[in-house]
């Protein structure tokens, strides 16, 4: 680890910079909703104290609609094609903990024996540019997955506001080659090591060991028939959400002899995500459809991964359709499992 | 490597086992592949027709023959209706193989059940011929196999030659109202042919693959004879995308049916969460 | 709200209503959609300028007149989307009991209070503070002051666009569709038991999220809500992405209006636009 420092006017110049240089700088757009390459140039969005992006910086890495390689029928003799990938180096900017944190998480999935070079060449070829977060709203619950507002994790450099610059801890060797690189731009610190400030709160809303021990013992339990009886089954939480990571594989056809085999995103909330072609489907409620995104995210990949699925970062909760906020339902589990085992 | 990208191979014949299920021999169209591919009884594949998607089934040939791969599909949806309009010599994509297989070691030395179902017949007649192939390691094998009807019967051929087979008793039912004027086999459900059947339960194994009500209610008549729970094994049929782990389609609690499975024993399935 | 409370607990407790789909308050104040099994629970019942849901849209889901009557709260606004689905036949006028409530407009950002510029986008052209019918009715209305009609100044300069303009307009609008269908899932009047969007044989529409994909998507559902859309503008609400939906079924809705004088959802007993043949069309190959 190492301490630089950079002034605020020098990292839009570096920012600058880097867009000459044939790099992919993605940073949060002006309405603050999503992180694009179109992203304020102002750099307006690099203060600590505004609302997490309503959707996440996910959609960089794990992309909505994922070509995997396209394919060609010339009469009968099929001829399939690799994708081009977009091969600039990246740099993100601006991230939050709650963002940086999904990409080691989602490395998990994407590399248990098989590894998803889609996700991993794009993680690679990237240098995040983390900043410490210093917002927080009822929606907020990093504390509780084990990540704070101070967290590094995911970030290559992390940024620490410090009156009108920033000081940058560099977190990997990628961000430490990355700031060699970019000497110029950055400045000796040489003031003390920045404080781990306290988080907003030091009272835990719930208590995540709890959460998972009752998830472990109440698969069958009459709070997931309210918890997910208003639910429209859309998939706005899983698309805003920095983990959710589900997909789906379907044949684009272009013409009648050629077309792309893509990824997409999918979601556990739609009703035909599990449904069979024999016409059984699993999760046939929105009840049980429900209870498989709480506990995939706060047991099952925990169970499988040692990671908490889930950053904390409230997106899906601030824009669900019909306000059902998952950190009250986890409250209210955290309620359940200790009002059961006093 | 591009994990999603399957290799090509050639439909080499195409056997219509039933009026809605057919048997396609495949070959990989690379030589490398043909000579380095292979896999364990109990594996599936993912198959794509071009422009249509991927469908997911059992390889259905045994892994001691090697000249072709071998699959069964029942047309239900719409890739498999797009297998179904597919010609010898056509090429079609194949990913695999994936999940786990059948506990063959575990098998050793004992004597073996197959029971099946339908198309469920499509995995168990790979290690059928894998046990087969492979005969003096096993003690006195017990097929019972069930269908509809007459005509819904798969590789007819294969079940008459079972039946001649010394050391194998092979029993085959079609459900009450599905026999013909001429059928000599048994008329009735699975389970209750497995009853009359009775397979001794002292070192034995089952292998149960099928619809799941004719799996649900095989278990307890096992269990009767004498079965334990980890000597009935069967296969889990989850809808699945990427057959890796990965796309999330398939789990069952903390479980990948496409990586942990397919292969399941009744004891881990009664570990899962009932959501299958 | 003790007056809706009252109202709701004598409707289940009188066998007016098997249930009342209603809005609650959560801890950070908002309103959201509840639904009162029993008595106890209409104590949890409420209303007031945070309940913006249009909660119509459950009727499908909870539709089943064996049970009894759907006991549903509903602004003047929301009422259109009863008119239009009794229209349309997917709910009978007598398995309601309408709970109608007097509204003075609806907030756009829940955290804030209410205010002229805090109202949601429907709000600013709305002519009814009073539902047009109802079984019973709660609240008062107040006057409040509307700001300007935002969506109606957009049209406006949509309508000056060039074809090209507006091509490009729409395209980098749909661009950032992430296909979550909450716009579908959320509307009143999007009821197919299979949507054309997951129909794979054959697919009508591709379910990847490219610009093209997306332009596909949203121009379809815009064409099968013309004539039909109601206005709540929930879609608008609920988009992560923030595309205007509601501005090309308004559109849709005002040429309706323009070419057959007709407005779907004012009137419950009136045949639809769609569902409707006349010999005297104006246009000579329907005749």
């Amino acid at each position: 680890m190492k301490l630089m420092k950079i002034e605020k006017g020098n990292l839009s110049k570096l920012m600058e910079h880097l867009k000459k240089d044939n790099f992919r700088v993605i940073g949060v757009t002006p309405d603050g909703k999503r992180f694009s390459e179109k992203f304020d140039e102002t750099l307006n969005f690099m203060q600590s104290d505004t609302p997490p992006t309503s959707i996440s910086f996910k959609e960089h890495f794990f992309l909505k609609t994922e070509a995997l390689f396209y394919y060609k029928n010339n009469n009968g003799a099929i001829d399939l094609k690799e994708p081009v990938i977009d091969e600039r180096k990246t740099v993100v900017i601006g991230a939050r903990p709650c963002d940086t944190a999904s990409l080691p998480i989602l490395s998990k999935v994407f590399n248990w024996d098989y590894a998803d070079d889609f996700f991993n060449r794009r993680v690679e070829n990237s240098i995040i540019i983390g900043m410490k977060c210093n917002y927080q709203d009822d929606y907020c619950f990093c504390n509780e997955v084990g990540l704070s507002q101070n967290s590094e994790k995911g970030s290559d450099i992390f940024l620490i506001p410090d009156g009108d610059a920033f000081i940058a801890k560099t977190i990997t060797d990628k961000g430490n080659k990355f700031i060699e690189e970019f000497a110029i731009f950055f400045e000796e610190y040489t003031g003390n090591p920045p404080a781990e400030n306290k988080n907003g709160h030091d009272e835990k809303k719930f208590d995540y060991e709890s959460v998972k021990k009752w998830l472990d013992n109440n698969f069958e339990h009459k709070f997931w028939d309210e918890a997910g009886e208003t639910c429209l089954s859309c998939g706005q939480c899983a698309f805003v959400c920095p983990t959710c990571h589900c997909f789906d594989i379907v044949d684009e056809q272009c013409g009648t002899c050629a077309g792309v085999r893509a990824k997409n995103w999918d979601a556990c909330q739609f009703s035909l995500f599990t449904k069979h072609a024999s016409g059984h489907n699993p999760r046939d409620s929105r009840e049980k459809r429900y209870r498989q995104r709480i506990s995939h995210k706060f047991k099952y990949y925990n169970d499988k991964f040692s990671e908490i699925l889930c950053t904390g970062c409230g997106r899906c909760s601030r824009g669900c359709p019909v306000s059902t906020d998952i950190l009250e339902l986890l409250e209210e589990i955290d309620q359940i499992a200790h009002s059961t085992t006093n | 490597m591009n994990i999603y990208k399957p290799e090509l191979v050639e439909i080499m014949d195409i056997i219509q086992e039933t009026p809605d299920i057919k048997t396609f021999k495949l070959q990989f169209v690379s030589k490398k592949m043909r000579e380095e591919f292979s896999f364990l009884a109990g594996q599936f594949a993912e198959y794509s027709v071009f422009g249509e998607g991927e469908c997911t089934f059992c390889i259905a040939s045994p892994p001691t023959r090697t000249e072709y791969l071998e699959c069964s599909f029942k047309i239900a949806g719409k890739v498999t209706g797009a297998l179904n309009k597919m010609n010898k010599g056509d090429i079609i994509g194949l990913r695999g193989p994936y999940g786990n297989h059948f506990p063959l070691e575990q098998m050793e030395g004992k004597n073996v059940v197959f029971i099946a179902g339908g198309i469920g017949l499509a995995p168990v007649r790979c290690i059928i011929w894998n046990v087969l192939d492979l005969r003096d390691k096993f003690k006195d094998v017990t097929i019972v196999y069930g269908a509809r009807s007459v005509s819904d019967l798969v590789y007819k051929r294969e079940l008459e030659e079972w039946k001649k087979m010394d050391g194998v008793k092979t029993v085959v039912t079609v459900d009450p109202g599905g026999e013909t004027p001429d059928w000599t086999g048994e008329v009735g459900f699975v389970p209750s042919i497995v009853e009359k059947v009775a397979p001794a339960s002292e070192n034995s194994i089952a292998i149960i693959c099928g619809p799941p009500i004719m799996i649900k209610y095989t278990f307890p008549v096992l269990e009767k004879l004498g079965f334990t729970e980890d000597n009935m094994i069967t296969t889990l049929e989850n809808r699945m995308k990427c057959g890796l782990g990965k796309c999330g389609r398939c789990n069952i609690g903390n479980v990948y049916v496409c990586k942990d499975g397919p292969v399941f024993s009744y004891k881990e399935m009664l570990e899962l969460p009932q959501e299958y | 709200m003790d007056q809706l409370r009252s109202v709701c607990r004598q409707a289940i407790s009188e066998n007016k209503a098997a249930f009342i789909i209603g809005y609650t308050e959560d801890k950070h104040h908002h309103l959201k959609p509840f639904i009162a099994h029993n008595v106890e629970e209409t104590e949890k019942l409420t209303f007031n300028c945070n309940a913006v849901n249009n909660l119509a849209v459950f009727i499908h889901r909870f539709h089943n007149p064996s049970q009894g009557k759907i006991g549903i709260v509903l602004k003047p606004c929301d009422l259109k989307a009863i008119n239009a689905l009794v229209q349309e036949n997917r709910v009978k006028r007598e398995d309601l009991y309408v709970i109608g409530v007097n509204c003075s407009g609806v907030v756009k950002d829940q955290n804030k209070e209410f205010s002229k510029e805090n109202t949601q986008i429907k709000c600013r052209s709305c002519a009814s503070k009073t539902p047009a019918w109802f079984d019973v009715v709660v609240g008062e209305s107040a006057e409040f002051e509307l700001p300007e009609d935002d969506m109606a100044i957009l049209m406006k300069q949509i309508d000056e666009m060039t074809p090209e303009q507006r091509l490009e307009f729409w395209n980098a609008e749909f661009e950032k569709c992430l296909k979550c269908y909450a716009c579908r899932e959320v509307c009143p009047m999007c009821y197919c038991e299979q949507c054309i969007a997951d129909k794979t044989e054959p697919r009508w529409i591709e379910s990847s999220s490219t610009t093209r994909a997306n332009f596909t998507w949203n121009m379809i559902r815009a064409f099968h809500q013309a004539g039909r859309c109601i206005g709540c503008g929930e879609c608008d609400r609920v988009c992560p992405a923030d595309i205007p939906l509601s501005l090309l079924n308004r559109k849709m809705g005002m040429v309706a209006f323009k070419e057959f004088g007709y407005r779907h959802g004012t009137d419950m007993n009136a045949p639809t636009l769609i569902g409707t043949f006349s010999t005297s069309d104006h246009e000579e190959f329907i005749r």
